[in-house]
C-alpha cells in the first residue's frame, strides 16, 4: 500500500496513523487517495457555499421578524443563563405565504408563466434543434454558434433591447405604423405577453442545446428501417425520433422551467405591475420590508416546490448516462 | 458445395428457372445506373431474380452492391434504368409503399421498443390488421426464429445473434415479396455464422420468400445462394450457381475473387475442339487442358488451377512434360482439416496447394519444409480465361 505516506505529513499524522484505532488508519489509507482529494475540492466548495447558506436561510425562515433589529429577526438558537439552549421555531412565515392572496396568486402566476414559456420554448426550439442536427456538418458549427452567440452579450442588455423593440414608440410599433398596418401603437410593454417574449427569447438556447445534443446522436438507419417497414416520414418521426428524443425534451424543459419560475429581471423590466412573479415578491420582502424571515420562507418554499421537477431531471439524466454506458 | 443442386430439387425453384428462357423474372433490374456526382456507383447493371431464389450479390468494398440493394429497397433513386418487382415498375414507389423489406447490416432495431413491439411495428403500419391478428403473427414468427422466450426484452438485453434474428423476424413478419439482406452474417462469430447460415436457408424454404443477399464474404455467398452475381466496380462480372462461379469462372477477377487460385499466364499453342495446350513461361512448361476453350490461337490466356486440385508427389510422375512442375516447399500452414503448402518453382512463382490431412503421418512420411516435390494436376482441372 503505497498510496498514503504518513511519514511525510508530519508527526501528528504519524501518531494518528500508528496509534489510532485500526479502522481509522484503514479508512485514511483507503480514502486519502489523490482521486478522492480531487473530488473533495468541489464537494467542500458546494458544502460551504451552498449547503451552509441554505441551512442559514432555513434557520432564518423559522425566526420571528424583528423590525428594529440588526439583523431584523429574533435569534432562533439562544443560549440562556442556565446553560440551556433555546430553539424557537415559528412557522407563521410559511403560513402567511400559503394564505396571503397576494402570494398565492403570485405562486400560480409564476408557475403558469414558467409552464407556458417552457411549452413555447419547446415548440420553437425542437424544430430548430432538429434542423441543426440534420444539417450538413459544415453548416452545423455555424448554426450552433448563432444559437450560443447571444450568451456573449449581457443578459440585462438583451432584455433592455426588448424594451426598445416593444415600447409604444419602439421599433416594432414604428415599423408597423409606418407600413400602415396599424393605426394606434400596440401596447406590448408591461404585459404578460412581453414577459413571455423575454423568457422564451432568453431561455431558448437552454432548450435547443440539450435537444440538439440528443438528436445529433440518433442513428439515422432507424428511420430508414421504419420507412422500410411501411411508416411514412411523419409516422417515422412520431414513433421513432420523438420517443428517442424524450430525454432531451425533459432536460431542455427543466432547464427552462426551473429557472423561469424564479425569474426576476424579465418581469421587473418587461412585466406587469399588478401581477408579480414570486421572485419579485421575495426581493420586495427582503429589501423593502426588511422582513428576512418571510423572504427566507419564500426562498425555501420555492426550492421545495422545484424539488420534484429537479428529481425528475436527475432521474432522466441518470437513465441517459446508463444508456450511454452500454 | 453441392447445396445449390440439392436444394434446387426439393425447393420451389423448380428446374432452375434461370435456364428457361420463357420463365418470368420476379425481380427485373434493367440497365440500372446510379451516379453520385461524377462517381458511377452502379454501371448499367441488368439482372433477373426468380421467385423463391436466394440470390447473392458478391463483391469487395465499393463495388456497388450496397447501392444496388438500396435502390431495390427504395432508399436511392435511379439515375437511369428501371426496376420491376412482380411486374410492377418501382420507379416512383417510396420505400414505405414497397412490398420489399430489408434486414440492415447493423440490424437497426428500435432501442426503445421490446422485441415484440419491434416486430409488430411493421404490421401496425398495414391497414386491416386487428390487434389479435398482429399478436398471432408476431407469436408465429417468434416461433420460427426461435425467440419466443425473449419477446419482452429490449434490444440492448440481447446478444448479437439474437438481435439478428429479431431483425430477420421483423422483416419477414410482413410477408414481403422480396427480402433484402445487407451482410447478414458479418457481425457473428464463426460457429454462430455457420449455424445461422443453415437456419436462414431453412427459414427461406419454409416461407418461400425471395432473398437478395449482399455480402463480401464468399463463403457466405457459396453457402446461402442458389445463384451468385459477382460485382466489380459497379458492374456485374458473372452470374451463376456457386458451382459454376467456382469451377467455371469467366474472368481472372472472378477466378481470383472466389477462393484461392494459381494463375498461369501463357500462350495458346494448341486449340482443338476437345483439348488445348498452353505454353506458360510462368510455369516453365505446358499446361494441358482436356476440354475445348474458345479463344484465338496464339492468344494470351490465363490458366487457373485451384489449390485443392493439385497433387504433391515426392517422385516425379510418369509424364513430366505437361501439367507438372517441381519446386521447393517454402511454407506449410496447418489448418487442422487441411494443410496449405506454398511451393516455390524454378521460375520464381509460388504455387499454393491444399491437401486434406487424411492420415496421421509420422515426421519422415509427412512433407516438410525445403523438400523438393513434384506438383501435378489432372487435365480437367485448369480453367482457362481470356480476360
Amino acid at each position: 500500500m503505497s498510496r498514503a505516506q504518513p511519514g511525510r505529513l508530519g508527526p501528528l499524522w504519524t501518531f494518528f496513523f500508528r496509534y489510532g484505532p485500526p479502522r481509522w488508519s484503514e479508512y485514511v489509507l483507503r480514502n486519502l487517495s489523490g482521486q478522492r482529494l480531487v473530488i473533495a475540492v468541489p464537494y467542500i466548495w458546494l458544502l460551504v457555499f451552498f449547503l451552509v447558506p441554505f441551512l442559514i436561510v432555513l434557520k432564518i425562515s423559522f425566526a420571528e421578524f424583528a423590525p428594529m433589529g440588526r439583523p431584523p429577526y429574533e435569534p432562533v438558537f439562544d443560549w440562556l443563563e442556565e446553560g440551556a439552549l433555546q430553539i424557537k421555531l415559528l412557522i407563521h412565515s410559511y403560513e402567511y405565504l400559503f394564505n396571503e392572496p397576494l402570494y398565492v396568486s403570485s405562486w400560480i402566476y409564476s408557475l403558469k408563466v414558467a409552464f407556458f414559456s417552457t411549452l413555447l420554448c419547446l415548440a420553437l426550439g425542437y424544430p430548430m434543434a432538429y434542423a441543426i442536427a440534420r444539417s450538413q456538418p459544415s453548416t452545423r458549427a455555424l448554426l450552433l454558434l448563432l444559437v450560443i452567440l447571444p450568451f456573449w452579450t449581457s443578459f440585462l442588455l438583451r432584455v433592455y433591447a426588448w424594451i426598445g423593440l416593444l415600447k409604444t414608440d419602439g421599433v416594432i410599433n414604428n415599423v408597423l405604423m409606418g407600413m400602415g398596418l396599424i393605426e394606434q401603437p400596440l401596447a406590448m410593454m408591461n404585459t404578460s405577453f412581453a414577459v413571455y417574449i423575454g423568457i422564451v427569447y432568453s431561455y431558448l438556447p437552454f432548450m435547443i442545446l440539450p435537444l440538439y445534443s440528443n438528436l445529433e446522436k440518433h442513428d439515422l438507419t432507424l428511420l430508414e428501417a421504419a420507412q422500410d417497414l411501411g411508416a411514412g416520414p411523419i409516422k417515422s418521426f412520431l414513433r421513432v425520433t420523438l420517443p428517442l428524443s424524450l430525454p432531451g425534451v425533459v432536460a431542455g424543459s427543466l432547464l427552462v422551467f426551473i429557472p423561469a419560475v424564479g425569474e426576476y429581471v424579465i418581469p421587473s423590466l418587461l412585466g406587469r405591475s399588478d401581477q408579480l412573479m414570486i421572485a419579485r415578491l421575495l426581493a420586495d420582502e427582503f429589501f423593502l420590508n426588511r422582513d428576512w424571515p418571510k423572504a427566507s420562507a419564500v426562498a425555501i418554499a420555492m426550492l421545495l416546490l422545484l424539488v420534484v421537477p429537479i428529481m425528475i431531471f436527475q432521474h432522466f439524466q441518470n437513465r441517459e448516462l446508463q444508456a450511454q454506458k452500454k | 458445395m453441392q447445396m445449390a443442386e440439392r436444394r434446387a430439387d426439393k425447393n420451389k425453384i423448380k428446374q432452375e428457372p434461370w435456364r428457361d428462357p420463357n420463365a418470368e423474372a420476379y425481380v427485373r433490374i434493367d440497365n440500372v445506373t446510379k451516379r453520385f456526382g461524377d462517381f458511377v456507383a452502379v454501371n448499367n447493371v441488368s439482372l433477373k431474380v426468380y421467385k423463391g431464389e436466394i440470390f447473392c450479390l458478391l463483391g469487395g468494398s465499393g463495388c456497388g452492391k450496397s447501392t444496388l440493394l438500396r435502390m431495390l429497397a427504395g432508399f436511392e433513386t435511379l439515375s437511369s434504368g428501371s426496376i420491376y418487382l412482380d411486374g410492377q415498375d418501382m420507379a416512383h414507389v417510396p420505400p414505405y409503399e414497397r412490398a420489399v423489406n430489408m434486414m440492415f447490416q447493423s440490424y437497426a432495431l428500435f432501442p426503445h421498443m421490446t422485441v415484440e413491439k419491434n416486430i409488430a411495428f411493421g404490421l401496425e403500419q398495414e391497414k386491416g390488421l386487428s390487434r389479435a391478428d398482429i399478436a398471432t403473427r408476431v407469436t408465429d414468427i417468434l416461433e420460427i426464429v426461435k425467440l419466443s422466450p425473449y419477446a419482452a426484452r429490449k434490444p440492448h438485453q440481447l446478444s448479437g445473434g439474437q438481435r439478428q434474428r429479431v431483425a430477420l423476424a421483423r422483416a419477414l413478419v410482413k410477408r414481403p415479396k422480396l427480402l433484402l439482406l445487407d451482410e447478414p452474417l458479418g457481425a457473428l462469430d464463426r460457429k454462430l455464422r455457420e449455424a445461422t447460415q443453415f437456419e436462414l436457408i431453412n427459414i427461406q424454404e419454409q416461407l418461400g420468400v425471395t432473398f437478395i443477399v449482399v455480402t463480401h464474404d464468399q463463403e457466405e455467398a457459396m453457402t446461402l445462394a442458389s445463384r451468385v452475381g459477382v460485382m466489380n466496380r459497379g458492374e456485374i462480372v458473372q452470374i451463376g450457381t456457386p458451382t459454376e462461379i467456382y469451377e467455371f469462372p469467366m474472368t481472372k477477377f472472378v477466378a481470383d475473387f472466389i477462393g484461392s487460385v494459381n494463375m498461369f499466364e501463357g500462350r495458346l499453342v494448341e486449340d482443338l475442339p476437345d483439348r488445348a495446350r498452353i505454353q506458360s513461361d510462368e510455369l516453365g512448361g505446358i499446361i494441358y487442358v482436356d476440354h475445348g476453350i474458345s479463344s484465338a490461337p496464339g492468344a494470351t490466356v490465363w490458366a487457373a488451377v485451384r489449390p485443392e486440385k493439385i497433387n504433391i508427389l515426392r517422385q516425379p510422375p510418369a509424364n513430366t512434360a505437361e501439367n507438372c512442375v517441381h519446386g521447393v516447399v517454402k511454407e506449410i500452414a496447418y489448418m487442422g482439416d487441411v494443410s496449405i503448402y506454398l511451393v516455390k518453382i524454378d521460375t520464381g512463382k509460388t504455387i499454393r496447394v491444399t491437401l486434406p490431412n487424411v492420415e496421421r503421418l509420422s515426421d519422415d512420411e509427412r512433407i516438410l519444409w525445403d523438400e523438393t516435390v513434384w506438383l501435378t494436376w489432372h487435365g480437367s482441372s485448369p480453367v482457362v480465361v481470356s480476360q
